[in-house]
């Protein structure tokens, strides 16, 4: 036996082939990665939904061809990517983007943080950096965005994002390396 | 390593890259450390503010793919199939039954050649039998025996 399959890396991926038989609970615990990863890269609530459902949709209708080689959150993920990609690459609906970009706005989210233990002013200096990872967020290229948010919403590793958006793991990295340049460049901390 | 992390290593550490020398550094800087303890911040409440909004906004899973089984998708599509051939072997013999059959006029034909060889056999026209039997045309009739018919 391997060391992969001693420490139970193996049997986690099997352990997934067989969660997919209960494909409500599949749904049930993924949905509220995927609607939120959808919600912050095309940040309109109604087509964050419609991705949302797509993609489970397609997982249900590839759930046979799922091999187990790797976990089902990076395989939903995966799908997820591919159907946020192929929304923001529809220039039908890239009108409807620009429409309602400001119609979502994260600041009731930094307001939903109020923590009765800090100042007003410290409260306002958070929702401050808030908005303003917020606002860098939208604006990095598609790629850096998607590995930003895997990495630091869903908490993903590096090989995970690396299966999710079908990249070798360096290149993940410098996608990383810029999206953090970036946040640290509006927060005041790169120099 | 002398003075504190790159801007660029700083970016790199919090990416995911950390090499031992900047990980040394780190327990003994306390400034590089809280310019990452910084950062890690405004990530850590980017990502709590996202999660909560995330899930204020977001809806009830619809199970539409509930609505389609594998199972009835399969007999739809074999259904879809068996009538599509059912069309096809029936178009055939639609169009061979649709066909004008010959119509079988054999006897009317005989009628009809019967009549005309009546017709050719005739001494005289049909118009004109009654008058034969007004006139003789035999040869003892007078204009054949060079008597001369009666006078009114």
């Amino acid at each position: 036996m391997g060391p992969l399959a001693a420490s139970g890396f193996l049997t986690a991926f099997a352990s997934d082939a067989v969660e997919l038989d209960d494909f409500d609970a599949v749904v049930r615990l993924h949905w509220p990665a995927v609607f939120r990863f959808a919600l912050a890269s095309v940040r309109d609530r109604d087509a964050a939904e419609t991705l949302t459902q797509d993609c489970f949709l397609h997982a249900w209708r590839g759930r046979g061809k799922f091999r187990a080689e790797s976990t089902v959150k990076t395989w939903i993920m995966r799908i997820a990517v591919n159907l946020v990609r192929d929304h923001a690459r529809n220039r039908r609906l890239q009108f409807w983007k620009r429409a309602t970009a400001g119609a979502l706005d994260i600041q009731t989210a930094g307001e939903r943080l109020a923590d009765e233990r800090i100042s007003s002013e410290a409260r306002i200096i958070r929702e401050e950096r808030i908005r303003a990872v917020w606002n860098v967020s939208g604006s990095l290229p598609e790629k850096q965005r998607t590995a930003f948010l895997l990495r630091f919403v869903e908490d993903m590793e590096l090989l995970e994002i690396a299966a999710a958006m079908g990249l070798r793991e360096g290149t993940v990295k410098v996608h990383l390396f810029r999206a953090v340049q970036a946040v640290r460049e509006r927060l005041g901390g790169a120099q | 390593m002398s003075g504190h992390l790159s801007s660029r290593e700083i970016s790199e550490w919090a990416s995911g890259t950390r090499p031992p020398e900047a990980e040394n550094h780190l327990h003994k800087c306390g400034e590089c450390r809280e310019e990452l303890i910084r950062l890690h911040g405004a990530l850590s409440d980017f990502r709590d503010s996202l999660r909560n909004w995330s899930a204020a906004e977001s809806p009830a899973p619809r199970p539409i793919w509930r609505t389609e089984s594998p199972h009835r998708t399969h007999r739809l599509r074999w259904a879809l199939v068996a009538m599509a051939m059912l069309v096809l072997l029936a178009i055939p013999v639609y169009r061979a039954r649709e066909r004008p059959r010959p119509v079988d006029t054999s006897a009317e034909d005989t009628v009809l050649l019967e009549q005309i060889d009546a017709n050719v056999s005739r001494t005289v026209p049909a118009t004109m039998e009654p008058l034969t039997g007004l006139v003789s045309w035999s040869s003892t009739s007078p204009a054949a025996s060079g008597k001369s018919l009666p006078k009114r």
